[in-house]
């Protein structure tokens, strides 16, 4: 095989300078800024981090319009693949940002990095058509975020969580592995295209299905669809507040695009279906089953919590059953419209927690009262934050479960997948009881301690906050903003 | 230049954004406030110039400029909702109108305004009414117009009742809000229906837009009740809307009393921009318009459709009506109102008769000294401590001085004077076409008799304004009833002063501006014609009009030489404190001065219809529904008896037990969650194992 190396490093020149800011970071922080105080230290690193993203991104806009198919599928780069990359890469800034609210850590610069090489392996992800390549990818970004999980070296439920969530995460990729090897197996390729050239539909070929189920469950464990969530809500609440907004936003975009494309590049001849009175094995099926128990399972597990956190991850597994109605609806670009205003809400809402946390010292929901008038500032993105995540419009959340419930819907003939819509709706009204529940604490009941000081967060993060929320709502009211580069 | 176009939605965001920092804005701040306003509607100017400029290199052959900018909002299933800028001369000169006059008006109202504690609410105000004004301009979609000029609807409607602690103001903003209305029912109905028949609002769109040949020839083909052509259905419901925001027959009876706002509203929105913006619809949608079976060009003159010939009626018409009654009014503002109006109608009368161009370019010239003659206004009312009443002024011009250099030349503009005001050379123009239009010559004829009672009514003005004798505040007899509007105690004040330098400078550089247009429209240089058509390479110096010009010309010299010398003759000699007409003709006055009593002819007929209308509905309510409803009420009592009785048997506990196990289900589900690794990983597998079983039976079904 001729390998046009020069070529290659083009086309990974982005990837290569995150890599390069990681080493940046870390020489910067072990080396130069050993005297300074933890604050300025994150401060440096974060704006170091910054630096080095902004000129990855800079690279990608310089080279969004290619399309390009290197070294048999292996890397694999068109127009919507960079614009993922360069909102993967924005999400990576802001977590950076948010780690600077929050004093869980000396080891500043070692967090950023490690924020920095789980970014390279979610721009890998995206960008690669290999099985092979997808299963090391996944596992970089899996190994950042188990320590990135663990980070809160005083805290035992930090290590706790981390530790679920490496065995949980070890034991998914076991399976996907094998889901891959299976695939291997019955098509001699780890090509996406040639397997789906190979593999078509023998009368309920049993080792064809169960390579399927075994590859979604790997994915199910990273994008939290039930069952395969359980690592979920005790990541969420122990990870420092930063990392677990990573997790939720960052892993979870990169996930959902790499899924998308392996079923629907790789496997589309055995996609089955799902839909009403007309169902038959496949992985629509499959898929629609995750999507209904994660919709189910966690809107009714969210009613039940008390802790912040804990209630956001069960939201997360929720909307990830919603953005599965996505995947079977086919339409990438509703999909990925899901995906990152999910993130950026999400990032947003993990901000406050943040902030919360850190100056307020309280994690619960009970916690948030009366904070309008501790801090309209917070109150204010809080709202807007978490109507979104309800989907009231106009903002991002809206148009993003419009988009993939009209997608699923428009899917299959006759009846086809609105049992499923019809579901989701429902449990969109479930959920809206847990985000009032939340909102109500924010705006109506009055704070226990009358007198409690006001709360707010370091310049910089009130700065983000705001930024995202301005961004949520600009995309709602202008979905085509966003969309118009996921076509 | 041309990438101007991308940057046009700058012009009216600059007014918004200041109006949304203004509203955040504490009352005290009222330096920073109005000098927001200012400063956005400055920028604005400037861009405006540059977009302007952007207009005036037409490419050989193509006409004129026009640059569109369109783009998808969102999408709703298969079709997209989509907005666009447009840039036209027609847009580029009001633009740059809108901006200038608004400009100065703007700084105007720091002077007039600097004794009322609300200053920052009213710059707010004033900045938003500027956004939507200008958005309406740009807008290349009828709906993102009709959403501005619903804005611009609510601007003023604030502003009119701005001191809305007086009964008559808050009476005036609600029947300005509610009579513009009724005019935008028609308008949006003709929306509505322009989108079924086109499947688009957007003006321009690459020959796929509502005023480009593709849709016209539909329109114009197709036909709906009576035979009328759609094209003319819908001309003539959008032009309703026009009839109400201009003040056209029958709706005009909002714009005088919307002089109850303070001065600089009135000079900027009831007189130079918002209510021009119907006569704006109008020349925008001229195309649909003027859209007639066989000639769809624009050759020369305008086409005779039955829209137009509509809009050129009622333009004529409401000139008169207008001029006659202005000749009876003593309030100085509500005098500029009828004014207004009936310049309006001649605005509308030359759309009809001449075109855009000849419509437009009285509507530019009639925004400059109008707001001219309303801030003159505004500064005698302010000088002479919020007196209006025209009889109980006089002998202002030495008082005065500025105010009255510049009053004067917006009223020989008004009036018509010849040759150096630029009113008259765009109302000559107005007759002119008027009188080579073929239908008919009545309309020429009455828009010769407003010009008459025009001159009439502003030389009397002018004459109890400035020159009678002055009269002493407690020898006004009767009629106070116009004192209503007063601020301060009569008599409680020394005698007028001139205004500060803030008020007359904007007044000496509108007059001057004033002068200035005559430059651009007259026979012997018709640049405005070749600009709005698109011919500017082809203009030349030269006396270039036919002979009716010069009979037009003569006629309206004539005219305004007959009302003037006329008003001077009964007015100067006439006794102080009295009205010449009013002694001639005593109960033509008292008719004119009730305003030909349309108002109480609503009021007796629309009011009491729906007086009665609500009586009928009272009274249906009261025992035909009533009845009906008490024996629903009964059927339901019994039905409520059998229902309570089953749903606390049954439903009810049924139901409470269903959302205590949705609640237990939550608690059930995070139980399941129990903390230890072990059993997770065991759920991990069980997952595997059941949806791998679950997926094979799927298969052997």
């Amino acid at each position: 095989m001729n390998v046009d190396y020069l070529q290659l490093l083009k086309l990974l020149a982005p990837e290569c300078v995150v890599v390069l800011t990681v080493l940046a970071v870390l020489l910067a922080d072990l080396q130069l800024w050993r005297n300074w105080s933890v604050s300025a230290r994150s401060f440096g690193a974060a704006s170091v981090l910054t630096l080095g993203f902004g000129a990855a991104a800079g690279l990608l806009i310089w080279k969004r319009a290619v399309t390009a198919d290197l070294l048999g599928g292996s890397l694999v780069l068109t127009p919507v693949s960079q614009h993922v990359k360069l909102a993967l890469l924005g999400l990576a800034v802001v977590t950076a940002w948010l780690c600077t609210e929050g004093k869980f850590t000396q080891h500043v610069g070692e967090f950023m990095a490690l924020i920095a090489l789980a970014t390279t392996g979610m721009m890998l992800l995206v960008s690669t058509e290999n099985l092979l390549l997808v299963f090391v990818a996944l596992e970089l970004v899996s190994l950042s975020l188990y320590v990135l999980t663990a980070f809160n070296k005083g805290s035992a439920r930090s290590a706790e969580a981390a530790l679920k969530y490496f065995l949980f995460g070890g034991m998914a990729a076991a399976f996907m592995l094998f889901g891959f090897s299976f695939l291997y197996g019955l098509t001699g390729s780890i090509h996406l295209p040639i397997i789906a050239a190979k593999i078509s539909w023998q009368a309920a070929d049993p080792l064809t299905l169960v390579a399927i189920v075994f590859v979604v469950v790997g994915f199910g464990f990273k994008i939290a669809a039930v069952p395969f969530h359980l690592w979920a809500p005790d990541a969420y609440e122990g990870a420092p507040a930063s990392a677990a907004a990573f997790i939720a936003s960052g892993s979870k975009v990169a996930s959902f695009f790499i899924l998308g494309k392996l079923l629907q590049v790789g496997l589309p001849g055995v996609a089955g279906s799902g839909a009403w009175k007309a169902l038959a094995p496949g992985w629509m099926a499959v898929i629609a089953i995750l999507a209904t128990a994660s919709m189910v399972f966690g809107n009714l597990a969210a009613l039940a919590q008390s802790s912040l956190r804990r209630l956001l991850a069960y939201s997360a597994i929720a909307h990830a059953g919603y953005a599965l109605l996505g995947l079977i609806g086919g339409s990438q670009s509703a999909l990925l419209y899901y995906a990152i205003t999910y993130a950026v809400t999400s990032m947003g809402v993990f901000g406050v927690v943040a902030v919360m946390e850190n100056r307020a010292g309280s994690e619960s929901v009970v916690g948030l009262a009366g904070l309008r008038e501790r801090s309209p500032l917070l109150a204010g993105v809080l709202t807007v934050f978490v109507l979104s995540l309800a989907g009231i419009p106009p903002l991002a959340g809206f148009f993003g479960k419009f988009y993939v419930f009209i997608a699923a819907a428009k899917q299959g003939e006759g009846l086809g997948y609105w049992w499923l819509v019809a579901l989701a709706l429902a449990a969109s009204c479930v959920s809206l009881y847990y985000y009032l529940q939340v909102l109500k604490q924010v705006w109506v009941v009055p704070s226990e301690r009358p007198g409690q000081g006001g709360v707010a967060g370091g310049i910089v993060v009130s700065g983000l906050l705001v930024v995202l929320a301005v961004v949520v709502v600009a995309l709602g009211c202008a979905p085509e903003l966003l969309l118009r580069f996921l076509k | 230049m041309k990438g101007i176009i991308n940057s046009l939605w700058l012009i009216p965001a600059l007014p918004l954004l200041a109006a949304g920092i203004i509203a955040l804005m504490k009352r005290p701040q009222r330096k920073p406030a109005a000098a927001l306003a200012i400063g956005s509607m400055a920028l604005a100017f400037l861009v405006s110039c540059v977009a302007f400029v952007a207009t005036l290199q037409p490419e050989a052959g193509k006409g004129a400029v026009q640059l569109t900018h369109n783009f998808a909002w969102f999408d709703l299933g298969g079709s997209a909702l989509r907005l666009g800028w447009l840039l036209d001369p027609l847009t580029a000169g009001m633009l740059v109108m809108v901006t200038f006059v608004g400009s100065l008006i703007f700084i105007f109202s720091v002077g007039y305004m600097d004794h009322d504690e609300n200053l920052t609410r009213f710059f707010g105000f004033l900045a938003l009414f500027a956004a939507a004004m200008l958005g309406l301009l740009i807008a290349n979609n009828l709906l993102f117009l009709f959403m501005c000029w619903e804005l611009v609807g609510v601007a003023s409607y604030l502003l009119i009742g701005f001191w809305f602690h007086k009964p008559s103001a808050a009476a005036a903003a609600k029947k300005a809000f509610i009579t513009t209305r009724i005019g935008d029912l028609g308008f949006f109905l003709g929306i509505v229906w322009l989108y079924h028949e086109t499947g688009t609002l957007l003006f321009y769109d690459n020959g796929a837009g509502c005023l480009e040949q593709g849709a016209l020839t539909k329109l114009v083909t197709q036909t709906t009740v009576g035979g009328m052509a759609v094209s003319t259905a819908i001309s003539l419901l959008l032009f309703c809307g026009a009839v109400g925001k201009s003040g056209q027959l029958p709706l005009h009876v909002w714009l005088p009393d919307a002089m109850e706002g303070p001065t600089p509203v009135s000079a900027l929105i009831h007189a130079a921009t918002m209510v021009a913006a119907g006569v704006f619809l109008v020349a925008r949608v001229f195309p649909l318009m003027g859209a007639a079976t066989a000639d769809l060009g624009l050759e020369g003159h305008s086409p005779h459709t039955t829209a137009l010939t509509v809009v050129t009626w009622v333009g004529a018409c409401t000139a008169v009506f207008a001029a006659l009654i202005a000749v009876a009014q003593n309030d100085i503002k509500r005098i500029l109102a009828f004014s207004t109006v009936s310049q309006l109608g001649y605005m509308m009368l030359g759309l009809g008769v001449g075109g855009p161009a000849v419509g437009m370019f009285h509507l530019l010239t009639h925004a400059f000294f109008k707001a001219l003659l309303f801030l003159g206004a505004g500064s005698v009312i302010h000088g002479s401590h919020h007196e209006q009443d025209i009889r109980r002024m006089g002998g202002l011009r030495k008082l005065m001085p500025i105010t009255f250099a510049a009053y004067a030349v917006g009223m020989m503009a008004l009036a018509g004077f010849p040759l150096v005001f630029s009113g008259f050379w765009s109302k000559d123009e107005v007759l002119h076409a008027a009188m080579i239009w073929s239908p008919s010559k009545l309309p020429f004829l009455l828009g010769l008799f407003g010009a008459v009672l025009t001159a009439f009514y502003m030389t009397r003005q002018m004459w109890f304004v400035f020159f009678a004798p002055r009269a002493e505040s407690a020898s006004s007899p009767g009629r106070a009833a116009h004192s209503a509007s007063h601020h301060e105690p009569q008599g409680a004040s020394s005698s007028p002063h001139e205004s500060p330098r803030v008020m007359t400078l904007p007044l000496v550089i509108l007059a001057v501006a004033t002068v200035l247009l005559s430059l651009f429209a007259t026979p012997v240089w018709p640049w405005f014609h070749a600009y709005l058509g698109g011919q500017l390479d082809h203009l030349q110096v030269g006396w270039s009009a036919d002979s009716a010009a010069g009979l037009t010309m003569l006629l309206s010299v004539l005219a305004v030489a007959l009302g003037v010398s006329a008003s001077w003759r009964l007015y100067s000699r006439g006794k102080a404190g009295t009205d010449a007409v009013e002694r001639l003709f005593p109960r033509l006055f008292r008719a004119l001065q009730g305003r030909l009593y349309v108002d109480e002819f609503y009021a007796a007929t629309v009011f009491r219809l729906n007086a009665a209308v609500a009586v009928l509905s009272d009274w249906a309510d009261r025992f035909v529904w009533s009845s009906v409803v008490e024996l629903a009420a009964w059927l339901a009592k019994g039905l409520a008896w059998l229902s309570r009785t089953l749903d606390e048997s049954g439903i009810n506990s049924g139901f409470d037990a269903g959302c205590v196990e949705t609640r237990g289900a939550g608690g059930f589900a995070s139980r399941l969650q129990n903390g230890q690794t072990q059993r997770y990983l065991r759920i991990l597998g069980a997952g595997v194992v059941v949806l791998v079983v679950a997926i094979v039976w799927m298969g052997n079904n």
